[in-house]
């Protein structure tokens, strides 16, 4: 009997945004990450193509994280206190670029510094080959005193840089836009809302290649569906052509995750809850590839094993042939 | 081109009888255009319509229903694509598989355990749906063995798992009364298999490697009068498993009838945890009726658990916490009280945010019918009398020296009304958002 | 375009090019070919000419070609006779003179006169020209020398400021001020606001700059306030500045001059101040600085050039010092200031609301009992009113408060008091439609200050100070303050300048009160003369999806005689919001063609439609419940329901929670009517939907309504008595079933046979 497969032809397509520089094209990496360009729902291959895969990024905080779990902390080991080592370790790992995140203080327990800031992202360029995405704490006031000398001073590098948020993006787009840099924006798990960001971003002059949006997920258990539905329209909204929705998704399972009290907590809890360092990585992995499943374009994570996981699913995902 | 509500309802026979459930035709058309009924439910509705309605009325995708002495489970009747146009109905049954090759001792084992298998989230208490039961032995005697011994250790629903109808046949007969899944009927078997299906009134799952394959098999049994089954795309990579899950719900919601049945998902591969869990992941998300794992291990399990609740969530009706007084982080009769709504998100938030701070606090959570805050407050779900309200109801006041109740943010309007209600009480108007909430209780409240 | 202007710009940009191209000579002959030229510390080579033709200059030999680029375009001056349009002509002279002005400095840089030496000044903040071979000073240092042009790395730190608001706009100012004392308060204006300000040129040898310093006024990066030179020719450095601004932050490359003189006039909010009297090289380069869209204002009398076109508002203002209205020289230099950033349309932020009380929303929901209070304005003991009215931009005095009458330390403890507040907002995007909208406002700022409770509006305002506030000096100014930092605040986008008058004065109270009535009366019937068919836009409202998440797909369609269906928005809140946000959740929908006017169908909002809905709704009609209804969230205040056995429909309130006689409750019904999918026979409005003359009127209108929610008739008896006057029938409401005698079908069947509804004997719905 043949059947006459449907296939959906969209008008629109997700913009294709590059991360990081080589030295050809003014930035110091070894190696560029290309994300976007999608034209179908994803892994429709037998629709079209899918130009670029989703992308895994490991994070990693720029001065001891205070709050993260155990279990990170054990499988990460000593690394923890050294950003550039750190960042070596990662790309070990095998994520495809790196997300380093500035808290309110730097090592010592002071407040962060421009200089240290600086300095930081300067030995983790040093240390990888591998695009960045540079966060700041997340406090307008010190987000923009430490971003805008890390953009000046790596000129060029096309990091990533963020948060832009509805209340904070105006001094963040400046710098990137005056250094080649890109940014990430974030807004809370409404489609209107990274909607209007986008605008908001794009009215200052920042090309659309420049942009990649984080519309904000929850973790499994913790409100994932409301993230995977946002993301799930968002891509839909992109390809029926609302450019302001055409922009590549991050989205931050490991983040999420291993917040989480399940992933948290390793005593004291239910015994039907198991081992506690598997259902850390369980929670991590099946968060982020159901994160993948909606439309993101790159997933950030914090345990090494997730990668492996997480990379093994993209790559089956990424063929139509059977296993 | 599906009919509207009016359009039904000029098919029904108007006569408000109410047996149907609702409580007129025009509420019954309603939810027929919905697709969230069935018009069989509609005891006089005459021959004619029906033929027109049949069409409109009838869901896309079958729903399938197992039955064991302790449980059913009831898959598909799902009538889209993304839950957020509507939402996804029937949420997939998560079984667990077993082989007949194993001893016995160890399969009793396995399925005490997953059949005991209980977790609560969110007051919800999470468990398994049942057990695939896999002839490699291809031996019946072996085959009704494992199939018994599941049965002594479980009263949950079983899949019966062989080409062999032989097979299948002695697994059958330990299951009296009950409604398995026989999986399944192939190119070279299907006859005899859609005999055993219509013999023991069972489900019947389709097995091919392509769509063609799969309508061809469902059309042909499906004339022999076998009506419930189930589709096995035997494509396992997730790619290529993508790929036909996402055709068959395509077509079915197409009303292509011979791909309008559930399907069923085998995650499980030579049980390797990591790599079952990407694959549930995947399957429950995208399309599966059932999922299979082999791996039986509550740290597995009940994340798979929780994402299958989480994205057959109603995304209008959101997840609700009970509305009660919650405890974080041990706290005194000294701390204070915050106080937000039962919508699931907004509680997670804001017991996240406090848990993670090591602050302790009492968390009043209210009975604002599952809305966020703002929308409760928009809606009159959540003000000052229902907060005060829950004050009493929880008889917080009791466990406490100081009474200062903190509101969210958004809702600082309440804060007079609040006063009045609680005239005894310290009413103080917290951060908007619940990421701000460890500052604010570390600088305002201390 | 004024011939005077032109033939003096064109004069003098036909002078300069021409000093330019002796001074070149001079230059080569000295120096030879090969001399390197540059400003220092920057990669963007001499920025104007690189910006406006991407040449690289880098050495002498080089800038004969940018001279006779120049040459080519001057024009003559214009005929005395002949009237032909001059702006042209003269943009073109402005473009010739920027670029002489910049080989000019150029040169003066080789020659070390550039930046200008003037002996025992020192910059403050110090200047980036570290190296002795680049400073004209001899000892390396900041001192002895002005500015000159501004580096990469100051270009930077102000760019970035400049382009994410922290810093509003430049200004430029050439000439020399009316006094010393004027010129001071000029520039700390301009500080006070954040604006930068940089100095240049003379009249008849003396500069601002002179002024400056003999008062003291420190001049350099860290006040903000940079002197290029004493000389017009300086003020090349502030354009060469915005052509930076541009290709740094615009992402342009040089040679790009229509997107960098576009970037400037959209994203630079910079102005020329021209003090003193205007010589021809002033008009010149006043028309260069034009070419960027920034406007120039001067305070002598020259020809003004109103109309807008280059620039965002008027070209060339003239407000002659002595025509200021202003005590002093303070006074005039402050409005003087005013009118610059009017004319540029530069925002002006307040950033905190100066009241001696806690201001937040934290504080929006107090309640000040009678023991707490101080005095009370309104209520059952005395009148309140308040009422905005939009003025003029030249008349309002934006900040301007006055108390008319005694405070309220005259009224004993828990006194009440007559008072009224008239507030006088002025605006280039101010609209007369917009005053209600922005004075409902007034409750919510108002109740923003601890210890004050405001209830009501227009004239049945109700305001309590409580006894705290007043002893901390809680007064009747301190509304007034309250007003204008949130106005400006919240409504810049609309508002420029904000007045206010408190009335307590009893007479005063009477005749503003008449006036008030007046225009509130005035409002209403504007209201009712608003029709969907006297517009051509309607609005979408997706306000609710980010805290209603559960109808992705839902929009609401907002016209005139259909307000939103959660009940909080109509068509004038939409469009004022639309003006104040251009970004957010209510954006105009062109209506376009007409498809079905009785049903409601046009062009635009099926268009809309799809893509509001996310192609989930193809077409909506506006005005019927049987076909394609507009679809709803869950916010709406009632639920309009068919029912067919009656040939008519059922209204329930969300209030109401009663059995109807669907058979189903408000909650019930709440599903089905919600959701964001289009049910035909269910729909979700806005209360005053009810009142329209365009409720469902493709089915029939309100005599389809067979049965509503007592708690509707209850609220809306006014609107529901102009409905029974409209439809001809005084006893209309009285046949309409309610929930005190029928909840069933058959006791609504019942009820309209006996009372006679027309719904009865009206067409068949379907």
């Amino acid at each position: 009997m043949p059947i006459e497969i449907p296939v959906d032809k969209w008008p629109g397509t997700v913009n294709t945004v590059t991360l990081g520089a080589t030295a050809a094209d003014g930035g110091t990496r070894s190696k560029v990450v290309t994300i976007g360009g999608e034209r179908s729902l994803p892994f429709m291959h037998f629709e079209n193509e899918t130009p670029h895969p989703p992308v895994i990024a490991l994070e990693m905080t720029a001065a001891r994280p205070g709050d993260w779990s155990q279990v990170l902390l054990d499988a990460w080991g000593d690394v923890v206190d050294d950003p550039a080592r750190w960042a070596g370790a990662c790309e070990e790992a095998g994520a495809d670029l790196i997300l380093l995140m500035f808290g309110l203080n730097d090592a010592d327990g002071n407040p962060v510094t421009p200089d240290f800031a600086v300095g930081t992202v300067k030995a983790v360029l040093q240390a990888t080959g591998l695009p960045l995405v540079v966060l700041g704490p997340g406090q307008a006031e010190v987000d923009n005193e430490i971003l805008v000398p890390v953009a000046d001073a790596t000129k060029g590098e096309r990091l990533v840089l963020g948060l832009c948020e509805d209340a904070n993006y105006r001094t963040i787009v400046a710098s990137a836009m005056a250094n080649g840099h890109l940014v990430l924006g974030r807004t809370p798990m409404d489609v209107n809302l990274a909607k209007q960001l986008n605008i908001l971003m794009t009215d200052m002059g920042l090309p659309l290649d420049r942009i990649v949006m984080d519309p904000t997920t929850g973790a499994l258990g913790y409100g994932i569906e409301y993230g995977y539905s946002v993301m799930e329209r968002l891509r839909l909204a992109a390809l029926q052509g609302d450019a302001m929705t055409q922009l590549p998704m991050l989205v931050n399972p490991g983040y999420e995750a291993w917040r989480t009290k399940e992933s948290k907590v390793g005593e004291g809890v239910p015994d039907t809850w198991g081992d506690w360092a598997a259902r850390g990585t369980h929670w991590e992995t099946l968060t982020a590839v159901s994160l993948i499943e909606a439309g993101a374009d790159v997933v950030v994570l914090r345990h090494p094993d997730s990668v492996t996981r997480v990379r093994e699913a993209i790559d089956e995902l990424m063929t139509l042939e059977t296993a | 081109m599906a009919l509207s509500g009016i359009q039904i309802y000029k098919m029904l026979p108007q006569t408000n009888c109410k047996e149907c459930g609702f409580p007129t035709c025009l509420a019954f058309a309603m939810k027929l255009a919905a697709k969230q009924v069935e018009l069989d439910d509609c005891p006089y509705v005459t021959e004619e319509s029906k033929q027109q309605l049949a069409e409109s009325a009838a869901p896309p995708i079958r729903l399938i229903t197992l039955k064991a002495r302790d449980h059913e489970v009831a898959v598909g009747n799902e009538v889209v694509l993304f839950r957020h146009e509507k939402k996804f109905f029937n949420r997939p049954g998560v079984l667990i598989r077993v082989v007949d090759t194993a001893e016995e001792a160890a399969i009793t084992e396995k399925v005490a355990a997953a059949s005991a298998y209980s977790v609560d989230y969110v007051g919800l208490d999470l468990r398994l749906d049942g057990f695939v039961i896999e002839a490699a032995s291809g031996d019946p005697a072996a085959f009704a063995t494992a199939v018994g011994a599941v049965r002594a250790s479980s009263g949950l629903p079983v899949v019966l798992k062989s080409d062999d109808p032989a097979v299948i046949e002695a697994g059958l007969k330990v299951l009296e009364g009950e409604k398995p899944l026989l999986l399944g009927a192939n190119s070279g078997n299907w006859e005899a298999m859609a005999d055993l299906a219509k013999q023991g009134e069972t489900a019947l799952g389709v097995m091919g490697g392509t769509l063609e394959e799969l309508a061809e098999l469902t059309e042909k049994i499906q004339a022999t009068g076998v009506e419930d089954m189930v589709l096995y795309p035997t494509a396992s990579a997730m790619g290529a498993s993508l790929a036909m899950q996402t055709q068959i719900r395509r077509l079915a919601l197409k009303n292509f009838r011979p791909l309008g049945y559930p399907t069923i998902a085998f995650a499980g591969d030579g049980g390797n945890p990591a790599r079952e869990s990407t694959l549930a992941a995947h399957a429950i998300c995208k399309y599966a009726g059932f999922v299979v794992v082999d791996t039986f291990a509550p740290e597995l399990i009940y994340p798979i658990l929780v994402l299958r609740e989480n994205i057959y969530t109603d995304p209008q009706k959101p997840i609700q916490v009970l509305p009660a007084v919650y405890e974080i982080n041990d706290p005194k009769p000294g701390d204070p009280v915050l106080v937000t709504t039962n919508f699931s998100i907004t509680y997670f938030s804001v017991a996240n945010e406090v848990e993670g701070s090591g602050l302790s606090a009492w968390l009043l959570v209210t009975d604002a019918e599952g809305m966020s805050v703002l929308t409760a407050w928009a809606a009159g779900k959540f003000d000052a009398e229902s907060i005060a309200k829950a004050v009493k109801e929880f008889g917080i006041a009791d466990k406490l020296e100081k009474h200062v109740i903190v509101l969210p943010g958004h809702t600082a309007v309440l804060s007079g009304e609040l006063e009045e209600e609680l005239p005894d009480w310290e009413v103080k108007v917290g951060p908007r958002e619940a990421v701000d909430l460890p500052g604010y209780m570390k600088t305002v409240l201390t | 375009m004024s011939r005077y202007i032109a033939t003096r710009a064109i004069r003098g940009a036909n002078a300069l090019v021409g000093e330019a191209e002796v001074m070149l000579k001079q230059a080569l002959d000295e120096h030879g070919a090969d001399t390197p030229v540059s400003f220092p510390n920057t990669a963007y080579f001499l920025p104007v000419i690189f910006g406006m033709t991407g040449r690289e200059i880098e050495n002498l030999g080089e800038l004969p070609e940018v001279l006779d680029h120049a040459r080519s375009l001057l024009h003559p001056t214009p005929s005395a006779k002949h009237w032909t349009p001059y702006l042209g002509e003269t943009l073109d002279s402005g473009m010739a003179t920027l670029l002489a002005a910049e080989t000019i400095e150029a040169i003066r840089y080789i020659y070390g006169l550039q930046p200008e030496l003037l002996p025992g000044f020192e910059l403050a903040g110090g200047t980036s020209f570290t190296s002795p071979d680049m400073n004209g000073g001899a000892d390396g240092s900041s001192n002895g020398h002005l500015n000159g042009a501004i580096d990469d790395i100051q270009l930077r730190s102000w760019g970035i400021q400049l382009v994410d608001g922290r810093m509003p706009g430049f200004a430029a100012i050439v000439g020399c001020a009316k006094s010393n004392a004027a010129a001071v308060q000029i520039v700390r204006e301009l500080q006070r606001r954040n604006i930068l300000t940089f100095l240049s040129g003379n009249v008849n040898g003396r500069s601002i700059i002179h002024q400056l310093l003999e008062e003291g006024v420190e001049l350099g990066y860290d006040t903000y306030t940079v002197p290029f030179g004493t000389d017009t020719i300086s003020a090349i450095y502030a354009l060469g500045f915005a052509t930076r601004s541009a290709l740094t932050f615009g992402g342009m490359k040089g040679g790009q001059a229509k997107e960098i003189l576009h970037y400037n006039k959209d994203r630079v909010f910079a102005f020329v101040l021209a003090l003193g009297e205007v010589d021809d090289l002033k008009y010149a380069a006043a028309a260069g600085a034009i070419n960027f869209g920034f406007p120039v204002i001067a305070d002598t009398v020259i020809p003004q050039i109103l109309p807008t076109g280059v620039t965002t508002y008027e070209h060339v203002v003239s407000l002659p010092w002595h025509e200021i209205d202003g005590g002093d020289d303070l006074e005039k230099a402050e409005r003087l200031v005013q009118k610059c950033i009017e004319v540029r349309g530069v925002k002006v932020q307040v950033a905190d609301v100066p009241v001696p009380v806690p201001y937040g929303s934290a504080f929006e929901g107090e309640v000040v009992r009678k023991a707490d209070m101080r005095v009370e304005f309104g209520g059952k003991n005395s009148r309140c009113f308040e009422y905005l009215r939009m003025g003029k931009l030249d008349e309002v005095v934006d900040g301007k408060i006055e108390v008319v009458g005694p405070d309220f330390s005259a009224v004993d403890p828990q006194g009440s008091m007559d008072m009224g507040i008239v507030v006088e907002v002025a605006g280039r995007q101010m609209e007369q439609d917009f005053e209600p909208v922005l004075e409902r406002q007034i409750h919510y700022f108002v109740n923003g200050a601890s210890g004050i409770q405001h209830i009501g509006q227009r004239d049945i305002t109700w305001i309590r100070v409580s006894e705290k506030a007043a002893e901390v000096g809680f007064d009747l100014e301190s509304f007034g303050k309250i007003l204008h930092a949130r106005l400006h605040s919240d409504f810049g986008a609309i508002v420029d300048k904000v007045a206010i008058t408190i009335y307590t004065d009893p007479e005063q109270v009477d005749q503003r009160l008449d006036e008030a009535r007046a225009a509130y009366d005035f409002r209403n019937k504007r209201l009712e003369d608003l029709t969907d068919t006297a517009v051509d836009v309607f609005y979408s409202c997706t306000l609710c999806q980010s805290f209603a998440p559960n109808a992705p797909n839902h929009v609401c369609i907002v016209s005139p005689e259909r307000l939103g269906l959660c009940g909080a928005y109509n068509w004038l809140d939409c469009k004022a919001s639309f003006n104040i946000n251009p970004t957010g959740p209510n954006q105009p929908i062109k209506l376009g063609r007409v498809s079905d006017l009785e049903t409601g169908y046009w062009e635009g909002t099926n268009d809309y439609a799809k893509v509001g809905s996310h192609g989930v709704v193809e077409e909506v009609a506006m005005y019927s419940i049987m076909e394609n209804p507009m679809t709803a969230c869950g916010c709406f205040e009632c639920i309009v329901m068919l029912i067919p056995e009656a040939n008519g429909v059922m209204v329930v309130s969300r209030e109401d929670t009663s059995m109807t006689p669907a058979g189903m409750t408000f909650s019930t019904l709440a599903g089905i009517a919600g959701g964001g999918i289009q049910t035909p026979g269910v729909m979700g409005v806005g209360k005053y939907y009810l009142a329209s003359p365009k409720f469902i009127s493709a089915d029939g209108g309100f005599k389809r309504i067979v049965w509503m929610s007592s708690v509707l008739k209850d609220t809306m008896s006014e609107e529901f008595k102009i409905v029974a006057e409209r439809e001809g029938d005084l006893e209309l409401i009285d046949r309409i079933a309610d929930e005190r005698s029928v909840s069933s079908v058959d006791e609504l069947l019942a009820w309209m046979e006996a009372h006679e509804h027309p719904a009865l004997t009206m067409d068949a719905i379907f």
